[in-house]
């Protein structure tokens, strides 16, 4: 690498020392340790290639089998093994007290305490609810009342359309003969219910509700022989009381910890809290903070799933919950993904595919899928040279979080996915520094001073060359009607998407501008001058500056609401500002080196960030909080970092990508694939 | 040229005049309305008796200014299970009422009261155990221990934990 190419080509970290105005001390000692950091790399990279030549796709498997918790079933078998005398003498005493109390019964149905030996009924109510005065009850005739639990649910059934599912299932009664004879009789009115509103029965005569009747009967005679007050207060089984559709209304109103619950209290809850309906809602509900529609068209997975007909909604649920857990202990599985023959700059992802560009010139589309081959490779066709194996930095992982697995994809030969290209004027002549993609086009930005617009629904074939910049492009974004472009030449340029015209010039950076990101009518840059602007593209104006406290910027983010910004770069800390005051509200510490790239994502609420100290890490974007340390997963500086609702997409000068999987091998984690 | 009031008969036969504004909030009234016209007869409500009714239309007259419910607010109403203080203390009732009350604002098709009943169940039922949401509505467990305990496995895995 000689100097000249370095600094020509490699432009979007050198300009940021090289152009930047303030005099600075300590700027010749960070080139050093550059150029230390590239001296280092480029040994270890020889060394590291004999050793991957034997690699196997996955070199250990430690991936363990989902073990059941047992943290509360060990407080449940205690109260099943040791007390199993107690519980003997607990029943014949729950008898007696049963019998006594049934007088005292506010519950409706007949109870065959014969028969019901092996549940500990609770009559006497131990909540005290204050609030709820038993006389109320006598305020009202029972007989209307019991009219009224007759009449409604005709009604009430006829003037729905019945709910798929409700109607058509009954629920099962229990057969086991331990089980309660007041839950038989309950399933069974249900069962009657569900039979009646099938065949549509009108006539309140055969419903089955004669025992809510003779139930308040009951309870109307006893009450005044109860002494004490709290004996009074009624407790109905909704389950019983209301009809589905109204349950599940209710049920879609909690938690999915609260849902878990009511699946255990009997089998006619545990029937209606598992309906799919009532999990699908929970679960959108519980994960799917929903995004601002509209300013952003970046597709994105949010891992909320397909809305098929028949999705196991709970079992998602259980998924996406174990998925969580892994972010939070950091438990990444390292897929790196070789082929590059230089660092890779940039990257993006979705669902389908991961797309990089590279200092080798090329584009590369790589599965997101096992076993991650790659796809095609867009630029000139290079040899067929072994990449580079994928080595983990041990010294780097002591305080971090290596991965609990390593995969190394088989390499693709490039001779099968290179596009033949006849002309040199289809592809970049220099790096690819930057990369955007939707569904229908990817922007590329490079070190050739242009951009190219490629079709992605016509198997990537360039649409036109953006032309304007007179250095390097250093990043580009676009949304429905614009891409936007920065450069080293200190300038951003607007584009229309749809013709390729230039729209607008911003001027105002005095450092080459090294990341820009689109909102509506805002963009933010961020430049080596150590500010970054807050631009209106209809007026062209520079509206707002964010200054960083010492030295130039690398990175730039801008959250999907236009609220927030968060810059990073030199100083070794992202910067996080409020858009609309333009004050510094957080300083996110934690890094050692410049921090070269920012992702935010605002569904799950994570800042990602790539640094030149060979570190990806996760903070907390409501905190601030370093939430996981990913170190030396790569043996050099990390140029660009992704995330969406499962993995981290970390590309390195180390000319790998590395795919930080935190779904990997999870049971049932393509159920979350949308 | 309609009249101002209406009349509505309970199911235990009591006659109780409310405001057409008020009982408009029932979208079943207020749909018979337009499709049948007033009579100026009086209402049967032949499924809700005249305490519950009483308690409905308290309820009515009470939100009778609120906007009408559009349909797109589906997902932003399930999101909290916040009650207002008014509609907290009118919901300060024994179960048995309660229940009644969400079965005729379903049967009168009352968004907004339907909402807060079945939003007043919900926090009955919230961060309870099992075991403290059968003690609330007095039900009887009629899992098995070994189905319980299968359950509970279920809802816990979490892989690796």
């Amino acid at each position: 690498m000689s100097p000249r190419e370095t600094s020509t080509v490699t432009s979007r970290r050198r300009p940021s020392l090289s152009f930047r105005t303030r005099p600075r001390t300590a700027a010749s000692s960070t080139h050093q340790t550059t150029g230390l950091e590239n001296d280092v790399w480029g040994g270890a990279a020889a060394a590291d290639a004999a050793n991957d030549e034997g690699q196997v796709l996955e070199e250990m498997n430690h991936f363990p089998e989902p073990v059941p918790r047992h943290r509360e079933a060990r407080s449940f078998s205690s109260l099943r093994h040791p007390v199993d005398g107690l519980r003997a003498l607990g029943r014949r005493l729950s008898v007696t007290i049963r019998n006594k109390s049934s007088r005292h019964s506010t519950q409706h149905h007949h109870h065959d305490y014969l028969d019901d030996l092996s549940h500990e009924q609770e009559f006497t109510p131990r909540n005290r609810h204050s609030w709820c005065k038993g006389t109320s009850i006598n305020s009202r005739p029972s007989h209307s009342n019991v009219s009224v639990l007759h009449g409604i649910y005709t009604p009430t059934t006829s003037a729905h359309a019945p709910i798929p599912g409700h109607g058509l299932e009954p629920p099962i009664l229990p057969d086991d003969i331990y089980a309660g004879a007041a839950a038989r009789a309950a399933a069974a009115a249900q069962n009657e219910l569900a039979r009646a509103e099938m065949d549509g029965a009108k006539c309140s005569d055969t419903r089955l509700t004669r025992d809510s009747e003779s139930g308040i009967g009951i309870d109307l005679r006893d009450r005044s022989e109860l002494s004490d007050p709290d004996l009074a207060i009624l407790r109905l089984d909704p389950v019983t009381q209301l009809p589905p559709e109204v349950m599940s209304h209710i049920f879609i109103y909690l938690d999915p910890q609260s849902l878990m619950q009511c699946e255990i209290v009997s089998r006619a809850w545990s029937e209606q809290a598992s309906s799919r309906h009532i999990w699908r809602h929970v679960f959108r509900h519980t994960y799917g903070h929903r995004l601002p529609s509209g300013i952003s068209k970046k597709k994105r997975s949010a891992g909320l799933g397909k809305t098929l007909p028949d999705q196991d909604w709970k079992r998602m649920f259980l998924v996406r919950r174990a998925l969580e857990h892994r972010w939070k202990e950091g438990k990444a599985a390292a897929i790196y993904l070789h082929g590059h023959k230089d660092s890779v700059y940039c990257a993006q992802f979705d669902e389908d595919k991961i797309i990089t560009g590279s200092r080798d010139r090329t584009i590369r589309v790589w599965d997101a899928h096992y076993p991650w081959p790659c796809r095609k490779i867009i630029g000139p066709p290079p040899g067929d040279v072994a990449g580079i194996g994928p080595i983990n930095n041990p010294s780097q992982q002591s305080s971090g979080k290596p991965p609990f697995l390593t995969i190394c994809a088989p390499p693709t030969l490039s001779a099968d996915i290179t596009t033949p290209i006849e002309q040199a004027s289809e592809y970049h002549s220099a790096s690819i520094l930057c990369l955007q993609f939707d569904d229908e086009i990817m922007v590329t930005g490079s070190s050739d001073y242009t951009c190219i617009v490629w079709d992605i629904q016509d198997d990537y074939k360039p649409i036109r060359r953006l032309e304007g910049h007179r250095a390097g492009v250093l990043d580009v974004c676009f949304d429905d009607r614009y891409i936007v472009s920065c450069s080293k030449d200190t300038t951003i340029c607007v584009w229309d998407r749809h013709t390729g015209a230039l729209v607008k010039r911003l001027v105002g950076h005095r450092g080459p501008v090294n990341a820009v990101q689109l909102r509506g009518d805002l963009i933010v840059s961020a430049s080596g001058d150590g500010v970054a602007k807050l631009w209106n593209i209809a007026s062209g104006h520079c509206v707002k500056e964010f200054h960083s406290k010492d030295r130039g910027l690398a990175c730039v983010e801008f959250s999907d609401d236009a609220r927030t910004i968060l810059t990073g770069g030199n100083d070794q800390v992202i910067y996080q500002f409020d858009a609309n005051t333009g004050d510094m509200v957080n300083e996110l510490r934690g890094h050692v080196g410049l921090v070269r790239s920012l992702h935010l994502d605002s569904v799950g609420q994570r800042i990602v960030s790539g640094s030149y100290d060979m570190s990806v890490k996760v903070f907390d974007a409501q905190t601030g909080e370093l939430s996981i340390d990913l170190p030396g997963w790569t043996t050099s500086w990390m140029l660009s970092v992704k995330s969406d609702y499962r993995r981290i997409v970390a590309t390195s000068q180390d000319s790998r990508a590395v795919i930080m999987d935190f779904g990997y091998g999870l049971d049932g984690i393509e159920l979350l694939e949308e | 040229m309609s009249s101002s009031t209406l009349v509505f008969t309970s199911s235990d036969g009591v006659d109780i005049t409310v405001d057409r504004d008020v009982a408009e909030r029932s979208l079943l009234i207020k749909n018979m309305l337009e499709d049948l016209g007033e009579s100026g007869e009086p209402i049967p409500i032949p499924n809700v008796n005249e305490a519950v009714l009483k308690k409905v239309i308290e309820w009515c007259t009470h939100h009778k200014n609120d906007p009408p419910s559009t349909g797109d607010d589906d997902d932003s109403r399930r999101k909290t299970t916040d009650i207002d203080e008014w509609d907290q203390k009118f919901m300060q009732v024994d179960q048995e009422m309660l229940f009644e009350i969400i079965l005729a604002a379903n049967y009168l098709d009352i968004k907004g009261l339907l909402d807060v009943g079945c939003k007043t169940v919900a926090n009955m039922i919230k961060g309870k155990s099992p075991e403290e949401i059968r003690k609330t509505f007095n039900i009887q467990n009629d899992f098995t221990a070994e189905e319980e305990d299968q359950i509970r496995r279920e809802n816990e895995w979490a892989e690796d934990r």
